[in-house]
């Protein structure tokens, strides 16, 4: 198989290169030319691309940042006085505490009462949780998950609701009116500027590479290029405008590439390859995601392998003696840890009404211990304490125990000391922590010669080819913060990292829009991966704290690295709700079935309610738009007495919430809800 | 979910902290660049070489060559450094980056790194030819520029000798401490040395010192044990006794004016504090105050616990030729206003007595035909270290005009140090003045 793929490479590289073999001869006979071209070419392709960089990430970030988060109504909660409470999430926790998404401020409702959840094919279970006054749903008392139908009269605490979930025409029409992501900053436009950065950076690697490895630069930077744009294409096929983080991982990758042609030429077919597989990985992970259901069921499959994988590294690493964290099978040899962080993401992260099962932290704590215990035996403490600080984040936000989190962290710490004292290469790396010029050729060796190398760049570097930091090991991997300052400047080198914080922003960001703690859990666990990693991996090398050897995600030379990055930006892409954003983000069916809307004769009829409908207003566009202050209706300024909440002639009398019934604006664009009665009317007839 | 929305606070946490954490590096970046840029090591530097005195080819960054000759290329390894930078106070390690000038914006100008060392290969090369394999130190300066002639810290060997940086590595008694250059990072006792210290003391501090007078009969004893001297020197003064080096004599200087004076007075020489040689720290010597009068009369005497740096025995020298303020050591060339001077806290008129008590050792005691015309001021050394034979120091300095050098050669294990190494300063002198 790795024949078949070296000759289609091949095939492909010589085609590409074809028209270049031309330029060059006729570069070759013209020398004088071709040295004043050089010379120009990379005095602009100096200064230019620091700008080009600011340029890409500027646009992707307004883009990712600028808008506001537009949050999505999946149903309402019906109170007896016609209010609704709206669901803006697939899982919704329902109680009087500050943090439920339904917040009920009546006496009788516990802090966090019972939970909602829909499923991707728009079923609603009503969970009920610990709460001391119960759940009933159509008057019978539930303790277990039940499946709900629309118009269930759901009473928690005693304070009674009336469900109405969105049907497939609301949300059809909800996502008609949400403004997409690309709209303001056209992600082509964006992807120009990183293309036009990305055949600058060839251009300069070219002028100082080895003509041996001209060709493959040339093949590296082409399919790079162009994958780039097919996936941009496939987006745009699949009706998605949004490709702010997919921009900023090609950037990142563009990076990478560049170190690798600059430091190890050779491996740049290899990188190259894994480049490619990486983002393979991406797409596929993101067509899986579509899917949560069936994801919960097929990560344990997959944490099995895991283990299986880590235990057989483990016993190679073994008879090995010492230090061994790859594998290698049939030729390819690659590093396990590496794809266990995606499957490990998988394994912690729950939906919301396991979020309250203690069991399920137990396995996932143990697993955790698994993993992070492997790797210490393994001598790879760098990659341990990147999956036990994961896991701590998954346990904070599955549990919010900050006690428990600190408790874990002081254990950790401890048992640090402990290896600390069997350890002493470890010791010693400590030992030299904040004084490496004082050891600066020996322990302190690659530190100091970091910080001088960046000192070396200034801001905008020495040019590819004029830094001297590769020459020292693991240059392209533990030190290649330094590389890109020295040679491409520090502006560059920043911006990588910036990168980087962006994307844990925007984790958390998509968190209070999100749908599922699923796809929350995930992305944030990822941001948190990345997040680590970058600080290991730039502040090891700079001497802010002790030098572990771990990659800068995306940009460290290595093909496990890669892979599991592009994996793992997946998650944080999943997490996109915004309008048409993600491919893992099911877009509403076009032609589905509609059950007409509640008739409001007979709704109140069925459950004595008041019938209001939902507040719309217009924005900027002149399209109607969910209220944007969503978190002021969710609270009931005043409770309904509790020892006649069911009562239906009280409604008259309950002080109605500050917003007002009657001249609601209603769109004149639209007139899907025509339909509806106001309430004066219905007080009328 | 407004619940999970909370606590992502702890990756908005995490998120800060990298956030911070740039802000400081950039912050750093900022503040000490020019430390790092200036620290930076030979493997940064492409191009240009680094030359002695005369223009002679020491290094040749473009390719990483030495110099052709083989005692050039051994004698000056400290000053030059190795391959790998495995000597870190080295032109290659340390004073290249201090060449280079450093801006936030552009970084590191790239101008041509070529340096010159004050060093004579050459004289480097005698010295080697001198210390015949023994451990040891050589190094002459001239106090009114500054600039280092010889530095030579033995065992030394040949960066180029792949087997002998192997052999080094693998820990060989030959070549046992070879990536230090002792020169400025060891200590010594002092021996006899010491005593032109505590002659400085004596006529500062006590009265009618030029009464003094001692009578030796080669024991002076302090109960059980006693201070005792190679031989009889019978009845001494100040004069005789540093000439003589009568160790009873010192003993009982420095148990009349007190420990605590002595050790003032090798602060005041700056015996006890690092020096800077061009950004390089030098190691500091150490006094010790002891309540026994036996071990307070050795401490005066040189032995004790006492302990000296060569660099700064040497700029002692350089002082007292001065009359207390001399150019401070160098290796890169200095112009009137790059000049650092160096000085000792010790009254002109002591310096004066001082030198002159130095030139009447060389004149009766050690023999002016060794030094030719040169009027060579001295004192020898004899260092006992335990069971083996004693560490020989010879320090001193030509009070000329034309030929204004001070000295220190100490040789390891040597022996007597006016035979063994005051012979070698003599040879020194002798090639250093052609």
């Amino acid at each position: 198989m790795l024949e078949t793929l070296n000759h289609t490479y091949q095939g492909f590289s010589e085609t590409m290169s074809a028209g270049f073999q031309t330029i060059l001869q006729f570069f070759s006979t013209h020398t004088i030319l071709s040295g004043f071209l050089t010379l120009v070419l990379n005095g602009a392709c100096h200064f230019l691309l620091p700008f080009l960089a600011l340029l890409v990430i500027v646009r992707c970030g307004r883009s990712l940042f600028q808008s506001n988060l537009e949050p999505e109504c999946w149903g309402n909660l019906v109170l007896s006085n016609g209010n609704r409470l709206p669901l803006t999430h697939w899982e919704n926790l329902i109680g009087r505490s500050r943090l439920a998404d339904v917040q009920m401020l009546f006496p009788s409702v516990s802090r966090s009462h019972a939970a909602m959840i829909r499923d991707s094919k728009g079923k609603w279970t009503l969970y009920p949780l610990n709460s001391k006054n119960g759940v009933t749903v159509n008057g019978s008392t539930v303790t277990e998950a039940v499946p709900l139908k629309p118009r269930d009269i759901i009473s928690f605490g005693g304070i009674a609701t009336c469900f109405l979930p969105s049907t497939p025409e609301e949300e059809r029409q909800q996502a008609a009116r949400r403004v997409r992501p690309g709209k303001n900053f056209s992600p082509s436009v964006t992807l120009l500027v990183l293309t036009l950065f990305q055949l600058l950076l060839s251009i300069e690697l070219m002028t100082v590479s080895a003509a041996e490895h001209l060709q493959n630069i040339l093949v590296a930077f082409g399919i790079l290029i162009i994958i780039m744009w097919a996936l941009y294409f496939i987006y745009r096929i699949f009706r998605r405008t949004s490709y702010e983080l997919e921009t900023l991982a090609f950037f990142l990758t563009t990076l990478c590439l560049t170190i690798t042609a600059r430091t190890s030429p050779s491996g740049l077919k290899k990188q190259t390859f894994c480049v490619i597989v990486g983002i393979v990985l991406f797409f596929g992970l993101t067509l899986f995601l579509r899917h949560p259901e069936f994801v919960r069921k097929a990560r344990w499959p997959m944490a099995a392998g895991s283990v299986l994988l880590l235990g057989l590294n483990l016993l190679l690493a073994a008879v090995h003696f010492g230090a061994k964290n790859w594998l290698s099978i049939g030729g390819i040899s690659f590093q396990p840890s590496e794809f266990v962080k995606i499957v490990f993401i998988l394994v912690g992260a729950v939906t919301l009404d396991k979020m309250f099962d203690k069991r399920n932290l137990i396995v996932t704590l143990l697993y955790s211990a698994f993993c992070v215990g492997c790797l210490g035996l393994m001598s790879d403490f760098g990659t341990a304490l990147i999956f036990f600080v994961t896991f701590l984040a998954i346990t904070f936000l599955r549990s919010g125990d900050l006690a428990s989190v600190l408790f874990m962290f002081a254990a950790a710490v401890f048992a640090g000391y402990i290896v600390l004292q069997f350890k002493s290469y470890i010791l010693a790396r400590f030992a030299v922590y904040r004084h490496v010029w004082d050891d600066p050729s020996n322990l302190g060796y690659q530190q100091t010669r970091t910080l001088s190398a960046i000192a070396n760049g200034g801001l905008f570097g020495k040019g590819l080819g004029n830094g001297w930091l590769h020459k020292v090991g693991a240059s392209n991997t533990d030190l290649v913060f330094g590389v890109i300052s020295e040679e491409l400047g520090l502006i560059i080198a920043v911006l990588g990292v910036v990168v980087i914080l962006m994307m844990a922003v925007f984790a958390v960001q998509e968190a209070s829009a999100a749908r599922s703690s699923f796809s929350v859990i995930t992305a944030c666990s990822a941001a948190m991966i990345f997040v680590v990693q970058t600080m290991l991996n730039v502040f090891g090398s700079t001497d802010l704290l002790p030098l572990t050897g771990v990659t800068l995600p995306f940009v460290s030379v290595g093909g496990s690295s890669m892979m599991s990055c592009w994996a793992l930006l997946a998650f944080l892409k999943a997490s996109d709700t915004r309008q048409n954003a993600a491919l893992a983000v099911k877009l509403p069916q076009k032609k589905a079935k509609d059950n007409a809307e509640t008739d409001p004769e007979s709704w109140t009829e069925k459950t004595g309610f008041l019938y209001r409908p939902q507040q719309v207003e217009q924005n900027s566009d002149g399209l109607p738009q969910l209220h944007a202050k969503l978190t002021e209706q969710q609270s009931v300024p005043v409770p309904v007495p509790a020892d006649e909440p069911e009562a239906p002639e009280d409604f008259p009398e309950v002080p109605v919430s500050q917003e007002p019934p009657a001249d609601a604006p209603v769109s004149d664009a639209d007139n899907w809800q025509d339909f509806f009665l106001k309430p004066e009317e219905w007080e009328k007839k | 979910m407004k619940q999970l929305k909370f606590r992502t606070i702890f990756i908005s946490f995490f998120t800060l902290c990298l956030c911070f954490g740039m802000v400081f590096l950039l912050g750093s970046y900022v503040v000490d660049g020019d430390y790092w840029a200036a620290h930076r090591s030979a493997g940064s530097v492409t191009k240009g070489t680094i030359t002695d005195r005369n223009g002679q080819l020491l290094y040749d960054f473009s390719n990483g060559s030495y110099s052709d000759d083989y005692e050039i290329r051994v004698s000056t390894v400290h000053a030059v450094g190795d391959k790998v930078g495995s000597i870190a106070n080295s032109a290659k390690s340390k004073l290249v980056g201090s060449q280079s000038s450093f801006n936030i914006i552009t970084g590191i100008s790239s101008k041509d790194t070529s340096l010159q060392l004050t060093l004579d290969a050459n004289l480097n090369a005698r010295a080697l030819e001198l210390l015949d394999g023994r451990k040891g130190v050589i190094s002459l300066y001239n106090y009114k520029t500054g600039d280092i002639l010889c530095m030579l810290s033995a065992p030394c060997f040949d960066p180029t000798d792949s087997e002998v940086i192997k052999a080094i590595n693998e820990g060989s008694e030959k070549y046992q401490g070879a990536y230090v250059n002792r020169f400025f990072s060891s200590t010594y006792t002092p021996g006899s040395t010491f005593k032109v210290v505590t002659t400085a003391a004596a006529l500062e501090t006590m009265k009618h010192v030029e009464e003094f007078s001692f009578s030796c009969d080669s024991d002076l004893s302090y109960g059980d044990d006693s201070v005792t001297c190679p031989s009889t020197h019978g009845t001494v003064d100040l004069w005789e006794a540093l000439g003589k080096s009568c160790n009873g004599a010192f003993a009982t200087l420095a148990n009349e004016i007190g420990g605590k004076t002595v050790e003032e007075y090798a602060k005041k020489a700056g015996l006890l504090s690092p020096m800077e040689v061009n950004g390089i720290k030098t190691a500091a010597g150490s006094f010790t105050v002891s309540k026994s009068a036996i071990e307070e009369g050795w401490s005066g005497v040189g032995q004790y616990k006492n302990l000296v740096n060569p660099c700064s025995e040497m700029t002692l020298m350089g002082c007292i030729a001065m009359d207390g303020t001399a150019a401070s050591p160098s290796l890169i060339p200095t112009t009137k206003k790059t000049m650092k001077q160096a000085s000792i806290d010790w009254k002109p008129s002591t310096c004066e007595t001082v030198r002159e008590m130095m030139r009447n050792n060389v004149v009766n005691h050690y023999g002016q035909s060794k030094f030719g015309e040169l009027p060579v001021c001295a004192k020898s050394g004899t260092a006992e270290v335990g069971s083996d034979s004693p560490h020989a120091w010879f320090v001193g300095f030509v009070d000329s005009e034309e030929y204004p050098y001070a000295f220190v050669v100490m040789v390891e294990h040597g022996g007597w140090g006016s035979s063994t190494a005051g012979g070698i300063a003599a040879e020194l002198l002798r090639a250093a003045c052609e």
